[in-house]
């Protein structure tokens, strides 16, 4: 569906991706995770085409490079900042965008994104109105309008209510469910644990490794930590078979309480960089 | 100190990192000094207005007032051959004013002491009423330059005395004691004069010493006779309105008017790309299946638009408000097609090229101040010298009014609005392409 080959950006000294590669696979949820900075916006900005790598090539869908608007086509892009005009209704957003892709009947297309994003309610009213929520909803359904193939998510729940993060992550599967591909930016990495198939792990413009959340659990996050109290004593013990551990522990007797630590994708992220992902 | 220190020096890498601050706090005024430097008599030649004069009657005073005309610093003079092309000169534009020399001006000179004046006439273009007054002035002053040659002029002399003498001996008004006395002034001025030898040096140059002030007041005692008798009558008229078509002064203010109108549309849609950009929506709009030409289409269009309607609000105004007429409605409506192309291509031009709203935003006004000053928007275009005429070429401002004025009310033949509706498009073209250029480079972080 999408690959990206060894793709190098500079902004003057600056490395925003270094010999980056990537493959998604056709209806998949992939997941971009990493700290702020990590290069994960550069990167779909060159996916889109809108920004060219200095080296490495795109290919969308075996029809080449998205640099070609008839290949962009395919794409749809929710960036991270909100790109909708406040001054226009939620309905008027959509039916501009809709009309710019000359969709056939847009009034229906755009009352159907309204009810999926459940904004119908609020299709009338101006967009410098709503919430954080419902701008980061819209500004998903502006990027389904034409119902693309391939849709890119940066950050699309970046400073939402958690409410309004849930309703996202939950349209998020609901378009995985329809058979779309999706590339999801997060440096949230229970969103990504969540609703992603694979997450590729960026730092510093590379890929650091990609995998399902089990697999790069597996390869990179460790043991287990069980944590066994009697009185007021507390035990630490690694192991890979936390279940099996705990059942020896209370075998033994005397368990006042137990504490297991799974290892996650911050482990990972650590195990990885060696720096938290929220640094 | 030190904090102090730091805050200066940050605000002053903001300064220098926008470039519109940049633009009015150093460019602006170097390009306003060397401006009014050139307006002002700084160099690139002398400020003339342009005239058209035309000698209906070959006379002594006529041709004197013609000579010291062409050699006048002030004026730029055309000699035409008839007053209707002089006038045609003037409706064009190409003239400030037509200066006609009638042939009735040696009538004139001869009954001098009879109360009527020496004609001449003044045909002006009403867009340029500030020069009237100072043609009105300059031709007084000319006309009096003639007076000592006339007093030089025995045979003149002779004529003039013989016409006074007439002149009271059928006057009306006067008792018979009071035509006595009057022949006996007029019997003896003519006694000095033939005292006098027409090459004697002691023949006044002056014209104050004729007894005639160069600002065509006689210094007489009797200020009220002073102000009844001139002995110059200089006739300023506007253009002749058109046949059968009322006109009024909106005429002409209306379509300077339109250029402040097109100059807002600038400023509104110069950052419309800029906007786009800062709020992320043209990353949108460059994923759409629209290529900058297209982009850069559906904006112009927003501002050509936005053109063709205050453009037709202002002639619609002074049309159904000030009574106005409109000489050729169907020429009006391609110029203010052609006007609004152009002012749309130029806010293209700055939407392609800027990076921020504050950067378009200045360059916005700048460029308007800067075409509206060489284009004759601030100050008018014969107080400027060649070179800025020259330049003034370039301004859409200059057009504009040329293609407006045109149609709406100096009626001109379609041969003399070809030109500035050529330009227009041209500006709106070369500002369109340019535009697209501006949007297609590729994006920055």
């Amino acid at each position: 569906m999408l690959t990206l080959r060894d793709i190098r950006k500079r902004f003057g000294a600056t490395t925003a991706v270094d010999g980056l590669s990537l493959e998604v696979r056709a209806g998949e949820v992939f997941g971009l995770l990493g700290p702020n900075g990590a290069g994960k916006s550069t990167t779909i900005a060159i996916t889109t085409g809108l920004l060219a790598p200095d080296a490495g090539a795109v290919d969308l869908l075996g029809l080449g490079s998205p640099a070609d608007p008839r290949v962009r086509m395919h794409l749809g892009l929710a960036p991270q900042e909100i790109t909708l005009y406040g001054e226009l209704t939620a309905r008027e957003n959509l039916m501009f965008f809709a009309r710019l892709y000359g969709i056939a009947s847009p009034r229906a297309r755009v009352d159907g994104l309204l009810a999926m994003v459940e904004l119908d309610a609020r299709a009338n009213d101006r967009t410098a109105t709503f919430s954080g929520g419902m701008k980061r909803r819209l500004n998903l359904a502006a990027a389904l309008v034409h119902d693309p193939k391939l849709v890119l998510l940066d950050e699309p729940t970046a400073g939402v209510d958690p409410q309004s993060r849930n309703r996202i992550l939950e349209l998020v599967r609901a378009l995985a469910a329809e058979g779309r591909t999706i590339v999801y930016t997060t440096h949230y990495m229970e969103e990504a644990a969540k609703i992603c198939d694979r997450v590729g792990i960026v730092d510093h413009g590379r890929m650091l490794d990609i995998g399902t959340v089990p697999e790069l659990i597996a390869r990179h996050g460790g043991k287990s930590a069980v944590t066994v109290t009697r009185g007021e004593a507390d035990e630490r013990v690694l192991t890979d078979d936390p279940v099996g551990e705990v059942s020896r522990q209370f075998a033994g007797g005397g368990v006042t309480g137990v504490r297991v630590e799974r290892p996650d994708l911050e482990t990972v992220f650590l195990a990885l960089t060696g720096r938290s992902l929220r640094e | 100190m030190r904090a102090v220190l730091a805050l200066a020096g940050k605000d002053l890498r903001l300064l220098f990192r926008d470039r519109g601050d940049v633009f009015f706090t150093f460019v602006f005024p170097v390009i306003l000094a060397i401006f009014f430097g050139f307006v002002f008599g700084g160099g690139g030649g002398s400020s003339r207005i342009d005239v058209a004069l035309v000698v209906e009657g070959e006379s002594r005073i006529a041709a004197g007032i013609a000579a010291d005309l062409a050699a006048d610093a002030a004026f730029e003079v055309q000699r035409m051959d008839t007053r209707e092309a002089a006038v045609d000169a003037v409706r064009a534009g190409r003239v400030a004013a037509a200066v006609v020399l009638p042939a009735t001006m040696q009538d004139g000179v001869d009954g001098l002491f009879s109360g009527r004046g020496i004609p001449i006439e003044a045909i002006v273009d009403p867009s340029h009423r500030a020069e009237a007054g100072l043609i009105q002035g300059k031709l007084n002053e000319l006309a009096f330059r003639q007076f000592p040659r006339m007093l030089a002029d025995r045979a003149q002399m002779s004529r003039l005395f013989a016409g006074a003498r007439r002149s009271f001996a059928e006057a009306d008004g006067m008792t018979a004691s009071q035509k006595l006395l009057a022949a006996g002034m007029v019997a003896a001025g003519e006694s000095f004069m033939n005292s006098v030898n027409p090459a004697d040096p002691a023949v006044p140059a002056n014209p104050a010493a004729t007894g005639v002030g160069p600002d065509g007041a006689a210094p007489s005692a009797d200020g009220a006779a002073a102000a009844a008798w001139s002995p110059v009558d200089v006739q300023i008229a506007e253009l002749p309105p058109r046949a059968g078509r009322p006109r009024s002064s909106f005429d002409v203010t209306f379509p300077q008017g339109l250029v402040w109108g097109l100059a807002g549309c600038i400023t509104a849609f110069a950052a419309s790309i800029v906007t786009e950009r800062s709020r992320g929506t043209l990353a949108r709009l460059r994923l759409a299946p629209i290529g900058p030409a297209q982009l850069v289409a559906g904006k112009g269009l927003a501002c050509f638009a936005a053109a063709l309607v205050v453009q037709a609000l202002l002639i619609g105004l002074a049309v159904v408000g000030f009574g106005s007429s409109i000489a050729q409605p169907l020429m009006l409506a391609v110029a203010c097609v052609a006007g609004a192309f152009a002012f749309s291509g130029l806010a293209m031009l700055l939407a392609g090229f800027c990076r921020t709203e504050a950067e378009a935003n200045g360059a916005g006004r700048g460029a308007i101040l800067i075409l509206a000053l060489i284009g004759g928007g601030s100050i008018p275009l014969f107080f400027m010298p060649p070179v800025l005429r020259t330049l003034s070429f370039g301004s859409p401002f200059r057009w504009v009014v040329a293609a407006v004025e045109g149609p709406f009310w100096r009626d001109t033949p379609l041969s003399d609005q070809i030109v500035p509706l050529v330009v227009l498009l041209a500006i709106g073209a070369l500002g369109f392409l340019a535009g697209m250029r501006g949007v297609g480079r590729p994006f920055g972080r």
